[in-house]
């Protein structure tokens, strides 16, 4: 986290000023202007992926479409963060993993408290013009706690990031590549084999939708405590 | 004005998404003042009749029998609403697509089954090999998700296409 | 072995590198690149060892690199003392006796010798021969060098690789030494800012700028990283340099090392390259031993080792973060920069990553300067670029030219063009990242900002060319596949983006694409690029949006006609031959039913697929020739003389009226209908021929006395004889299609007239206007167009030709003119301002009317026409042309050369092409194009007016019979589809017991051609000249069929 008394500089977005030092992301950037920029990877206290794109933001000046939550701010930006181009964007990369997995709201733990359906609502999709894969995926249910259902996971990264980084177990990490990407425990063990979990929980925490989640959570019970996780991330982040 | 012809399909669904329709309790009073509701499960009509000029889906396209009536819907309707999850997404209908149809069949019906074991293949009509949301098939004019959508939803977007207007439909949710 | 710590060792090492190369007996050097040896070379150079050591023969045997042109491999050089360096190509190991026997001579090779080097430039040292050989060209004259400027390939194919002293021995290490003197590293960077030399990695970086980021970046440890993990499917840039000339890579990164204050090196080189991974590994060794790496690098205070990585052949390690990644032992996937890798790289050090041939750069711009380096190439991109030109070019290989060139000095001059009779329709550069650049675009010049506005990119080099046998929506599918199985999954544009992309061009290559998915992909496709994490995802969508922009109307063919042109995408076609024939006749049924004896099958398959089998059995430009896959094995089946053959066999027999009886007796129910073409060519009565079987009422309207138009009357009779064209229409007469003759549309009967009396009008009148040359003397008599003498011909009169005719022109009409003059007792002489191979008439005729006394004066334009003082042809003067430029079709373009020469004559014809007069037709208000042919839907050859179609010549302009007749059967097949709501052709095709299967017994027979009438007895005769196939060749023809469609 950036020192207090560190150089500041000022930026507009979308037209508004905002002073914040120099260390900061647009992404933290909008928050101060409270602007809503959506995300689906990125998780406060933890490293960026630019992972899930949806954050890009135009910068004026700058030809390409820059991810807010990995671009530093610099003296004199100015960033549009929403535009039709950039909603059109963001609605195709929503729709894209909605037809990506099983991504069934009906029957989810995390129905009505996931944030890929939730960003679906705000953000107008009503349907999915992509022809939905409907891959046969595996859930993992060998751990004494939690659950991993790859029919929901959209490869966010935010488990591998806060069980290497906040807890430093390195359960987590994504194997194969491509759209055969998957999160696998230890070296592709099952759950309740990975001798490195500790059990902690956090990444069920980190993780945006019904991929992760408790034993015993019938559909829409399953509430993730990300406020505190964050709070943890954030005094970790500053502690590194 | 004429009446407005209004007409309801139950492709391969709960009837959830009928039964949020019969949740807009008194409203319901309203719309049939402005329309006449021609064909569906709601009503005693033998054969879908053309010139309907809404129709609400419910449901995927599962079988053979689904993909007729879809595209007879698209064919006889000026704007067809693919209504609830299952229409919309595939939804629970679906979850059975990365399994073969034959396979599946088989499963439920010969090693399932402690009698009779066969796969019935007369009176039912043929699975597709897998169920899919009514745009994959036809145009969707109106895509109104939900498990089922909420009746308020609903009465929004009829109240607005029964008083011949665009509907612009405000944030809905998939589940 | 000795360890160079000062001048004195370094000379002594360079004189022994001299001495190597330039030795006091025969030096043979075989290229042993992955190439070279992918062709045999590993056997040429042992068998050369053997025979040498037998022989006891004082011969120094080393193996080099490559030299570049891949067609021509193996290639041997040759140096005996005092002569020039000699190249032998496409060497064999039973060649090696040849060799050493010559070389005891004191000779090379004749037959084998290819071009010589007689002074070779090192860039780094300048290499002086000998001279000799003046048969032998220069190997600057070989098109494929042409132009050529070695500057990254300075050493390679020259040097043994394995040999650091033959490397020092034409200069190398003297820029390193030079570096280590000067001890001024902030000088070098500025020489490497002043050269402006890009990144050659694709991205086109200034490398001067990345080394200064680096050089101020301030660390414990910093690294110094080639990547050399070059994945391009059709790119093979840097393994060859590699493999050809490793310590001038060697050479560039310690030099890199030197100046951005590093003392780690890494080569991350991909393990499939397995030689170049060999001799780096061997250089780096050797490099040690002389003190170039390792601890006092020349003695001087600089530390500096290369260790070598092998990486695992990830197409995303190409993205240096990637890289980084894979090197700390992760997987290989990028992460976001900022940071950039020069503030935190690899283990979070400053690290600098440039590409192999960025290295190969460094050392020529600190010997030569880098004024001199800037000479070379274009303003913003200095320097050369190596590529590697794959495809469909005559010549393939490794190519250096001066960044800025444009393209078609790369297609056409050093390619040579594409295969004979196949047009090159683009381009695709930077492989699975770039984009495609058609043919109309050829004079792109290359280089970074010009490729990169057109949607593609440099990339680190691939060019592969495409001709007509390639299908751009296979193409873009393929570089998806590619680009898709290659993703690292990090970001969802391109994980799940590519993913899309793949299935929706999945459904074009199998004809299931929609309008909306074509809009669908472009949107996906911008949205892929503009969002993606790193530079693979954002360049991903680059072939689908070039191949997008540029050939749409591939995509709609596959979406609207279920048409694949070049054949390549299986779903869509039966087999090459078919998807080639415009009238898609069943080729392999109609040979595997005359295979079975079934001979009337045959005929019946032939004539519902083609009314006039025996007359386009005679004449047809026969497209499916080219196409057919037998020609893999020796030639194509000659499957245009087997349906001629099947026709003329029923039509001799008492068997035709029952076959007549057969074909009407599939017409179907009158539909009450009534249709009028306008014009009885070949395209009207293929139209009327499948109208009147699918029951509609046909009536065919003509101007001229008869039926049967061009083929009527524009082919002479020793071609098609007219009593053959006479039966084939009179099948068409059987099913009821009446004539209307005499009466020409537009004059007697006008098109409004047509339209009233009729449902449908399908307009296909032919092209019966001369094109007339703008020349003097055009207006003297004996100054005639070809068309109307043919057709004052075939109306048996005697043309005023006298004595001596002189035809201007180098197509069919031309040939059928000459030819006819010759009948007429005349000397015949076809002047044409190209050369053969350029000409369009077909082959055969050509070599026909050859054999029959005519004369072809090739490379002569016309210049004027000169008359006697009566108004009478006297003489023709021609201007002697050559060829010059590259034009847009590909052929050269003739230049005069300012000789003029007389030649007498009596009469000359014109005979430079036809055009539809259409211009009654605006009259009754159709839109005509520039061209002034009629202007219809490509899919459904409507014309601007419902219910008016038309097809043929009058909408593509002059072009041939089975064309012609394509037009008519699609036209055929699309009204009736229009007014009974449904497709209906199907139902009136015959249908066969016939299962398509690999032939059991493949015949190993030749191709067969059809016998003709000997050449002195038919220049006197209108006789036919082509006999045709005797039973049993047509049926050997047949048995000479793989049959293509045979499936699973």
């Amino acid at each position: 986290m950036p020192e207090a008394g560190q150089k500041k500089v000022s930026i507009r977005i979308d037209g508004e000023l905002v002073q914040l030092p120099a260390s900061h992301t647009i992404l933290q950037a909008a928050a101060m202007a409270g602007r809503f920029i959506p995300t689906l990877c990125h998780f406060d206290g933890l490293a960026d992926a630019g992972a899930c794109r949806l954050c890009v933001v135009e910068v004026s000046g700058v030809a390409r479409l820059l991810p807010a939550c990995t671009t530093p701010v610099q003296e004199g930006m100015s960033v549009v963060t929403d535009s039709p181009k950039l909603a059109a964007y963001r609605r195709m990369i929503l729709e894209l993993l909605l037809a990506e997995r099983n991504h069934v709201c009906a029957v989810c733990v995390s129905n009505g408290h996931c944030e890929l359906q939730n960003l679906a609502a705000q953000l107008g999709v009503a349907s999915v013009r992509y022809p939905y894969r409907y891959p046969k995926l595996p859930v993992d249910l060998s751990h004494p706690r939690f659950v991993l259902d790859q029919n929901r996971c959209i490869l966010c990264s935010r488990c591998v990031r806060v069980c290497a980084s906040v807890e430093g177990a390195h359960v987590w990490n994504v194997m194969s590549r491509g759209i055969h990407s998957m999160v696998v425990a230890d070296l592709n063990d099952p759950w309740g084999d990975a001798s490195s979990c500790t059990g902690c929980g956090k990444c069920v925490n980190a993780c945006p939708t019904g991929a992760l989640s408790e034993k015993g959570q019938a559909v829409e019970e399953m509430m993730k405590n990300t406020a505190q996780l964050v709070t943890i991330a954030m005094r970790k982040a500053v502690r590194a | 004005m004429s009446r407005i012809k209004l007409a309801t399909i139950w492709l391969d669904g709960c009837s959830g998404c009928h039964m949020s329709l019969l949740d807009i309790d008194e409203a319901i009073l309203a719309v049939a003042e402005k329309a006449d509701i021609v064909y569906g499960p709601l009503v005693d009509a033998q054969a879908f009749p053309e010139g309907v000029d809404v129709t609400l889906v419910e449901g995927a396209v599962s079988s053979r029998e689904d993909l007729n009536n879809v595209r007879m819907v698209r064919a006889r309707s000026r704007i067809v609403v693919a209504l609830g999850d299952c229409a919309v997404t595939g939804n629970v209908p679906a979850m059975r697509n990365s399994i073969p149809a034959a396979k599946l069949l088989h499963r439920i019906y010969v090693e399932g089954s402690q009698t009779n074991a066969r796969v019935p293949n007369q009176g039912v009509p043929p699975l597709l090999p897998q169920a899919r949301p009514v745009h994959d098939f036809i145009k969707v004019d109106y895509h109104l998700p939900g498990c089922p959508p909420k009746p308020a939803l609903i009465l929004g977007l009829l109240t607005e296409l029964l008083n011949g207007r665009a509907a612009t439909l405000p944030v809905v949710k998939f589940g | 072995m000795s360890r160079i710590e000062d001048l004195s060792t370094f000379n002594d090492v360079r004189e022994r590198g001299v001495a190597k190369l330039l030795p006091g007996v025969p030096r043979i050097a075989v290229g042993m690149g992955t190439c070279g040896r992918g062709n045999g070379a590993e056997g040429v150079y042992h068998a050369l060892a053997e025979r040498i050591s037998y022989y006891g023969m004082d011969v120094q045997l080393v193996g080099t690199g490559c030299f570049g042109p891949c067609s021509e491999e193996p290639l041997v050089n040759v140096f005996i003392p005092g002569q020039p360096l000699v190249i032998l190509r496409r060497v064999q190991a039973s060649d090696a006796d040849r060799i050493l026997s010559a070389i005891t001579t004191g000779h090379v090779p004749a037959e084998l010798a290819w071009c010589k080097v007689e002074d070779w430039d090192h860039v780094t040292a300048h290499f002086k021969y000998g001279h000799g050989y003046p048969e032998l060209p220069d190997w600057r004259d070989i098109p494929f060098f042409a132009g050529q400027k070695k500057i990254v390939l300075r050493n390679c194919g020259v040097i043994n690789p394995d040999d650091i002293e033959e490397y020092i021995g034409v200069g190398g290490y003297q820029a390193l030494y030079k570096v280590l003197i000067d001890g001024r590293p902030e000088s070098v960077i500025e020489q490497i800012k002043a050269a402006k030399l890009r990144g050659r990695g694709g991205a086109g970086y200034l490398t001067g700028l990345k080394w200064d980021f680096m050089a101020k970046a301030r660390d414990v440890e910093k690294y110094v990283i080639c990547n050399a993990d070059e994945g391009d499917p059709g790119a093979y840039m840097n393994r060859n340099e590699i493999e050809s000339d490793p310590h001038a890579l060697l050479e560039g990164i310690i030099i890199g090392g030197y100046v951005m204050k590093s003392t780690k090196g890494i080569i991350y080189v991909r393990s499939e390259y397995p030689l170049a991974v060999h001799r780096l590994e061997r250089a780096i060794e050797q490099a040690r031993q002389y003190g170039l790496l390792g601890v006092k690098i020349l003695d001087r205070p600089f530390d500096f080792d290369i260790e070598l990585v092998e990486g695992a052949g990830a197409f995303v390690c190409g993205e240096e973060t990637a890289l980084i990644a894979s090197l700390e032992g992760q997987a290989g996937r990028p992460r976001p920069r900022p940071p950039f890798p020069a503030e935190q790289g690899l283990f979070g050090r400053p690290t600098n990553i440039n590409n192999v041939e960025t290295w190969y750069n460094v050392p020529p711009i600190i010997i030569k300067g880098p004024a001199w380096f800037t000479e070379t190439g274009s303003a913003r991109s200095a320097g050369t670029k190596v590529f590697s030109l794959v495809g469909k070019v005559r010549n393939t290989g490794l190519v250096e030219m001066p960044l800025g060139t444009p393209l078609k000095t790369f297609v056409y001059g050093i390619g040579g063009g594409g295969a004979p009779g196949r047009s090159i329709k683009a381009v695709q550069t930077g492989g699975p990242s770039g984009g495609c650049i058609p043919q109309e675009m050829f004079d792109t010049p290359v280089d970074y900002e010009t490729l990169a506005q057109l949607g593609s990119i440099m990339g680190s080099g691939g060019m592969v060319v495409m001709d007509e046998d390639n299908c751009m929506v296979d193409v873009a599918r393929y570089f998806i596949e590619f680009t898709h199985s290659e993703s690292c999954g990090k970001c969802v544009p391109c994980r799940v983006g590519l993913d899309v992309s793949l299935k929706i061009l999945d459904d074009f290559t199998t004809g299931k694409g929609t309008a909306a998915q074509l809009d669908q992909i472009v949107e996906l496709g911008r949205m892929i690029r503009d969002t993606s994490l790193c530079g693979l995802g954002q360049s991903a969508p680059n072939p689908v949006l070039t191949t997008m922009r540029h050939f749409r109307h591939e995509f709609e063919d596959h979406m609207i006609a279920k048409r694949c042109r070049a054949g390549v995408c299986g779903s869509l076609a039966l087999s090459p031959c078919e998807n080639s024939c415009p009238l898609h006749m069943n080729i392999p049924r109609f040979l595997a039913l005359l295979k079975q004896n079934r001979l009337e099958d045959a005929f019946e398959s032939v004539v519902m697929d083609n009314p006039l089998p025996a007359s386009t059995g005679r004449v047809c430009q026969h497209p499916c020739d080219n196409r057919c896959r037998r020609q893999t094995i020796d030639e194509a089946v000659n499957m245009r003389e087997v349906h001629r053959f099947i026709a003329d066999a029923i039509y001799q027999s008492d068997r035709f009226d029952a076959l007549a009886a057969r074909v009407v007796a599939r017409k179907l129910p009158a539909t009450g209908y009534r249709m009028a073409v306008a014009g009885a060519g070949p395209t009207g009565l293929t139209a009327a021929f499948y109208l009147a079987l699918l029951g509609h009422q046909v009536t065919v309207y003509d101007g001229k006395p008869e039926a049967g138009g061009m083929l009527r009357y524009a082919l002479p009779e020793y071609r098609l004889p007219k009593a053959v064209l006479a039966k084939e229409i009179e099948m068409i007469a059987r099913l009821g299609v009446q004539f209307v003759f005499n009466t020409r549309i537009g004059f007697d009967l006008s098109l409004n007239d047509l339209g009233s009396s009729h449902d449908v009008v399908f307009i296909s009148i032919g092209t019966w206007k001369e094109s007339w040359v703008h020349l003097p003397g055009t207006e003297l008599k004996g100054v005639m167009p070809a068309l109307p003498l043919l057709e004052a011909v075939s109306r048996g009169e005697a043309p005023p030709l006298g004595r001596k005719v002189l035809i201007i022109g180098g197509g069919n009409a031309a040939v059928d003119a000459a030819r006819t003059a010759r009948r007429h007792g005349a000397e015949a002489a076809i002047v044409y301002r190209r050369e053969r191979k350029d000409m369009p008439a077909i082959a055969e005729e050509v070599h026909a009317a050859e054999q029959e006394g005519v004369k072809i004066v090739f490379l002569a334009a016309p210049h004027r026409i000169l008359g006697d003082g009566e108004g009478n042809v006297k003489a023709l003067e021609v201007v002697r042309t050559r060829l010059g430029e590259y034009d847009r079709s590909g052929r050269r373009k003739p230049v005069s050369t300012g000789e003029v020469i007389r030649m007498d004559c009596d009469a000359v014809v014109l005979a430079v092409g036809e055009t539809v007069d259409a211009d009654f037709c605006r009259a009754s208000g159709f839109s005509l194009t520039e061209g002034g042919t009629l202007v219809v839907d490509r899919f459904t050859l409507e014309t601007s007016r419902p219910n008016f179609y038309a097809g043929g010549d009058v909408i593509s302009g002059a072009s041939n019979v089975s064309n012609a007749m394509g037009y008519g059967k699609k036209a055929a097949r699309i009204i009736d589809e229009r007014l009974m709501g449904a497709g209906r052709l199907a139902q009136v095709l015959p249908g066969f017991d016939y299962v398509p299967r690999a032939p059991d017994q493949l015949s190993s027979a030749r191709r067969h051609e059809t016998a003709v009438l000997p050449a002195a007895e038919r220049a006197q005769s209108v006789e036919e000249v082509a006999i045709g196939l005797s039973a049993a060749c047509a049926l050997e023809e047949a048995r000479r069929c793989l049959h293509c469609d045979a499936r699973g």
